[in-house]
């Protein structure tokens, strides 16, 4: 094949036969030209290499090549036919009174090879009466020109044309299709290294990306730290002064030392959900396992929030399951993701409303596709709560994003109701790291239903540690 | 170019540039049929099953014997010019094919469809054109380039005053023509070759080691174009004398 590169083939490279033409289909070529009229046919290339050849031997040549000096003649003329170089089709004769004809191959206006049809005898050709031959045996010297093909100049001259427009066509052809395979090859090659840089870019992205994610979040722990110090005296000495401890305030000197307390609890329940965040996000929060039921938490932050709810005029009703369910889980943040719910729910239920906590032992799996299920379903039990509301209700097109960190529906008619934003992200983020759910539907008529699965102890999920941080989130 | 002093042979390469569909084929089909027989080689087209060009058509032109009249010297068999003539594929998609067909290009002629419509394509398959010389590390302005109004008989043209105000204000041969009919291909692509030989001649000498000045090949290539004089096809040209 060709060693030319795609950059030489678009230019004028200088092509040979050999670079365009199959050597097996070539001989066929020859094979049919020779069955046609008994005569040999070669193709040689420009730089005389030998290409195909169809060339029995004739008696007479076998013959001729008997004696020394006939031989020796023989060669000289075969090594003309070789080296000629014609510029058009010439007749190159032989002592023997034999003849070949050599056709010049031309493409693009250079000369590529030649074909060279012979030796046969030309019609009406006369006796040869070169003095060599009277070495030989006449009559068998006659007996074997006798079975050399004849042929006439005309039909020589288009079989030659025939063969340089067959062989034309199928050069033009390999051209072609060589041009189109290096092209493409180089179309792709091109191609490729332009999506290989692309990608390089993107993974630089990516990592700086990553780089800034992790230095967002050292940031956020950092800040979140230094600022929990002060603030804790900011709360520490109003509470004091709250309580006369720098002597007896006016009823103003007390509000406002009330109002400097509120605001700093809030501010300290923002610092301290960034630094849960910042920890649930490094993956360095650990939680603190051991054998467990539900109720009783269910029970704490029922009697937590009670007061709150009788103060908001909002029924808080708890149900629940008496069923035992032994979970391995962290009691203080599962207590942290029901009271944060409740918490909730008691915010966005008007006075009069209800707020219900429910919880149950269920035994379904969550793929009931999966293998095994009558087996595999005992060990999967699970407790499953419910807290429903008859609040405002959450539109359903916004239950996918309320667990992003800071999202809020609707900030500017919710901003009322206070909170960071972060409460329902790290709820989210603490029951996948007890390897449990948690969605949202609406409630019926009205209101919000939260649903957290936890798995229990002999569950697998159990097993699964804290999630990896997701990138780009928070 | 390539150059063989031994066979008195010049290749060029000549490249067809421009938007998708603005009728470089064309132009090479018409050339085809406008050049002697002895001249030229088959046209080779990649064409797409819909007609489009997938990767280039290529038109070999041989011109042989080029020989100067006043030319006493003994080399009798005269000056063999070889020219390729390339078209790359016009869709923003083959944007590495158009860079490599381009590589060693000796001259552009840029076909522009003349429709007003195609304006921005046409002016943002030029700026391609700069782009890729650049990244081939050659300048648009030292590239002998000629422009071709082309699709001058489809209605919404720019009118031809219109095009020789823009002719006169650039420093590019500006030539109008219809490649489906023939008219103004044979003055596009003389128009080039001179351009390109005289500065290939400014370069190397070509007129003393070639014994063949500019103008003569002019006359001689036209010759085989159809037998209009080389002067003629230039006279067709619009503006573009700062060049």
């Amino acid at each position: 094949m060709s060693t030319h590169t795609p950059e030489e083939l678009v230019h004028d490279a200088r092509l040979g036969l050999e670079d365009l033409l199959d050597r097996e289909s070539l001989v066929e070529l020859c094979e049919s030209a020779h069955a046609l009229f008994g005569i040999p046919v070669r193709v040689f290339a420009a730089n005389g290499a030998l290409l195909a050849a169809v060339a029995p031997v004739h008696e007479v040549c076998a013959y001729i090549d008997t004696v020394a000096a006939g031989q020796a003649a023989c060669g000289a003329v075969v090594d003309g036919v070789k080296t000629a170089q014609p510029a058009v089709d010439v007749v190159h004769p032989c002592f023997t009174g034999q003849a070949y004809r050599i056709t010049p191959l031309v493409y693009e206006g250079r000369s590529i090879g030649k074909i060279v049809v012979g030796p046969y005898l030309p019609l009406g050709a006369g006796r040869a009466s070169a003095p060599i031959l009277q070495q030989y045996e006449e009559p068998r010297l006659v007996e074997a020109l006798a079975r050399v093909p004849r042929a006439s100049d005309a039909t020589i001259r288009n079989l030659g044309k025939h063969l340089t427009t067959t062989l034309g066509l199928i050069v033009f052809s390999g051209h072609k299709a060589l041009l189109t395979s290096s092209m493409h090859l180089a179309t792709v090659t091109a191609g490729y290294k332009e999506l290989e840089e692309k990608n390089r870019q993107i993974e630089g992205a990516f990592n700086r990306l990553k780089e800034l994610d992790r230095l967002k979040s050292n940031f956020l722990a950092t800040v979140s730290h230094e600022l929990k110090t002060p603030l804790t005296s900011i709360i520490g000495y109003s509470e004091m002064l709250m309580e006369g401890l720098a002597g007896p305030l006016t009823s103003e000197q007390l509000d406002f030392s009330a109002t400097i307390h509120d605001k700093g609890m809030q501010l300290l329940d923002l610092i301290t959900g960034l630094l849960d965040m910042s920890k649930l996000e490094s993956g360095t929060m650990t939680l603190r396992r051991r054998m467990m039921e539900i109720q009783p938490i269910l029970h704490d932050v029922y009697t937590t929030v009670l007061p709150q709810a009788k103060k908001k005029g909002v029924e808080l009703v708890l149900d629940a399951t008496r069923e035992s369910c032994e979970l391995n889980a962290d009691p203080e943040r599962l207590r942290q993701v029901f009271i944060n719910l409740v918490d909730n729910a008691l915010k966005f239920t008007p006075t009069g409303g209800t707020v219900t906590i429910e919880s149950r032992v269920m035994e379904d799996p969550a793929d009931d596709d999966q293998a095994g299920l009558a087996l595999l379903a005992p060990t999967e039990s699970q407790v499953r709560v419910w807290i429903r509301d008859t609040g405002i209700g959450i539109p359903r097109y916004e239950h996918a994003k309320i667990f992003d960190a800071f999202y809020q529906v609707d900030s500017s008619t919710r901003r009322g109701y206070g909170g960071t934003g972060l409460g329902l992200s790290i709820v989210r983020r603490l029951v996948l790291a007890h390897g449990g759910t948690i969605t949202v539907d609406k409630n019926e008529p009205e209101g919000t239903v939260f649903v957290v699965t936890v798995p229990s102890a002999s569950h697998p999920m159990t097993q699964t540690s804290l999630p990896p941080p997701p990138v780009g989130t928070g | 170019m390539q150059l063989n002093f031994a066979a008195r042979e010049v290749a060029i390469k000549l490249v067809y540039y421009g938007p998708g569909l603005s009728g470089k084929t064309t132009n090479l089909r018409a050339l085809h049929q406008l050049v002697t027989e002895d001249c030229k080689g088959r046209l080779m087209t990649l064409e797409t099953k819909d007609d489009r060009t997938l990767f280039f058509d290529m038109l070999p032109l041989v011109f042989h014997g080029l020989a100067s009249a006043t030319a006493e010297d003994a080399r009798s068999t005269g000056l063999s010019l070889r020219v390729k003539v390339f078209t790359v594929p016009g869709q923003v998609i083959h944007a590495s094919t158009r860079k490599l067909v381009l590589q060693g290009a000796d001259g552009v002629a840029f076909i522009a469809d003349s429709r007003r419509s195609e304006t921005q394509s046409n002016a943002a398959s030029f700026l391609d054109l700069k782009a890729n010389l650049e990244d081939l590390g050659r300048a648009i302005g030292d590239m002998p380039v000629v422009i071709q109004f082309n699709k001058r008989d489809l209605p919404d043209v720019r009118p031809e005053a219109e095009v020789l105000a823009l002719a006169q204000r650039g420093k590019e041969p500006v030539y109008q023509a219809v490649a489906t009919s023939g008219a103004g291909v044979a003055e596009t692509f003389v128009g080039l070759l001179h351009l390109t030989y005289s500065r290939l001649d400014r370069e190397h000498q070509l007129s003393g080691k070639l014994a063949i000045t500019p103008p003569e090949l002019l006359e001689l290539v036209s010759q085989r174009l159809g037998g209009a004089s080389g002067q003629t096809l230039l006279g067709a040209c619009l503006g573009g004398f700062r060049a």
